[in-house]
């Protein structure tokens, strides 16, 4: 199915609106099979979704037990002496924020669908201004350099020998944390040397911008861009009442 | 039997329908020098990575000292081979140039003296003395490439793999590395360097492996006066 990039983005708002409000795993869950739907409908590789969640796995384990800690509610399933460690609402809790990432990320993936040229030229057809539109369209691309930076420094820390699975956490922290600085400052410098290469080529030196394309809705468009707001209003209304 | 073996290997990169390698079987000794040459784009760098375990063949096997790679962690292969990677930023993490250099060192266990006296060893060979408290990421091309090389030896890997080590060398540091790296050959250790400087390769390697579209056309086997002496 082809849509609009303007479309697409427009979704990509709903799904992530539904799933920052909804927050018990049945919802979410449900949430997430229609994304998964629909990212079929576009023919896109489910297993991209996987590769990206991969690295924030650690993470999600982490809030999945904060939660379960630390929002106890309903039938203790698990406890030392007097304190839980495991409730039934704990539990539930946990699912729900693990799966609202999930839900987000598999939304995003909407935005792979289509190039970054029409994600900037779908944005100006928008009214929004060009180095606006550009910024973002940075941002997104930056969240992905970011990752692999860190996987990068993580996959050259062990070619010099180091084992990470069997280095004790506090140090492995202490490593981590010693590398943390480095990391993000080389990611400024790499955008610094972008913003360069950008004021080479020409950007923001004249006032008025061409496009050599221009994005046009068609019928299933405005179609999608009636109904996929309208049920999410709905579901949002439902929701808080 | 070799040291790092690749026995029939082929890799596709995940998503995509073409081979990056097809069937590549090759066999690297400890003590020689392979140059590793080719046009862009004929899967030098792949196969490289493919030999320190960060991608991991579609087919065939890998064998480092006789046991599959897949059976060492990257850790492990890290102590036993030394990677410089195409493009030094990847692999350069540490907050100075010091650090860098002694980095391997300090975090599997070195004695500080031990860790101290490498890395002004190194510094000074590869003339970084006066960058040691400089940030890595703000050193030149040249001075990153130079850095991230020593930052591998001073581990003192058993084998060496480097991806282009002479990008943006001058003719005197070529030949400084040269010299090391016929040093380490001469104590026993093994290396494959892929390289575009054929000026570098002739002076340097006992071998020479051609790839071509992602298969061995050539493969010189080891000649020349090392090949003599053993």
């Amino acid at each position: 199915m082809k849509l609009d990039p303007r479309t697409k983005m427009v979704m990509v708002l709903c799904l992530s609106g539904l799933a920052l409000l909804y927050n018990t795993p049945g919802r979410l869950l449900l949430l997430l099979a229609v994304t998964v739907a629909i990212l079929l409908l576009f023919r896109f590789d489910l297993g991209a979704i996987g590769s990206y969640l991969k690295p924030f796995l650690s993470l999600m384990v982490f809030l999945f037990v904060i939660q379960c800690l630390f929002a106890p509610s309903g039938r203790v399933l698990l406890a030392v002496g007097p304190v839980p460690l495991a409730t039934t609402g704990g539990l539930l809790t946990g699912a729900g924020v693990v799966l609202r990432i999930v839900v987000v990320t598999a939304a995003a993936m909407l935005l792979a669908t289509f190039n970054a040229r029409d994600f900037i030229l779908g944005l100006v057809q928008w009214k929004v201004p060009y180095e606006l539109a550009f910024m973002v369209f940075i941002a997104l691309r930056f969240l992905p350099v970011f990752r692999d930076e860190l996987v990068n420094v993580v996959t050259a820390v062990q070619l010099r020998g180091i084992d990470l699975k069997k280095v004790p956490w506090g140090q492995k922290i202490a490593m981590y944390r010693r590398l943390l600085f480095p990391v993000i400052y080389g990611a400024m410098l790499k955008a610094q040397r972008l913003a360069v290469s950008m004021e080479a080529r020409g950007f923001r030196v004249y006032p008025r911008r061409t496009y050599l394309r221009r994005l046009n809705f068609r019928f299933v468009d405005y179609m999608v861009l009636v109904i996929f707001p309208l049920i999410t209003i709905v579901l949002i209304l439902l929701q808080l009442s | 039997m070799s040291f790092l073996e690749i026995d029939h290997v082929s890799f596709t990169y995940p998503r995509h329908d073409k081979p990056v390698l097809t069937d590549v079987d090759l066999h690297f000794d400890q003590g020689v020098i392979t140059a590793l040459v080719g046009p862009n784009g004929s899967g030098k760098t792949t196969l490289t990575r493919l030999m320190i375990g960060v991608l991991r063949p579609s087919c065939g096997e890998i064998r480092l000292e006789r046991r599959p790679l897949v059976e060492y962690s990257l850790g492990e292969i890290g102590r036993r081979v030394g990677y410089v990677f195409q493009n030094p930023d990847l692999q350069l993490f540490c907050g100075s140039v010091a650090e860098e250099v002694g980095f391997g060192l300090a975090n599997r266990g070195c004695k500080q003296e031990t860790v101290m006296e490498r890395v002004a060893f190194y510094l000074d060979y590869f003339e970084l003395k006066d960058y040691a408290d400089v940030f890595p990421l703000h050193l030149s091309q040249g001075e990153k490439q130079r850095l991230a090389i020593a930052a591998v030896l001073a581990n003192d890997p058993l084998f060496l793999v480097l991806d282009e080590p002479t990008v943006g060398l001058d003719a005197y540091r070529k030949r400084l590395l040269e010299d090391y790296l016929k040093k380490i050959s001469r104590s026993g250790r093994g290396m494959v360097l892929v390289s575009h400087d054929t000026a570098f390769v002739d002076r340097v390697a006992e071998r020479v492996v051609i790839l071509e579209k992602g298969r061995v056309i050539e493969d010189s086997g080891r000649k020349g006066k090392a090949a003599d002496e053993a």
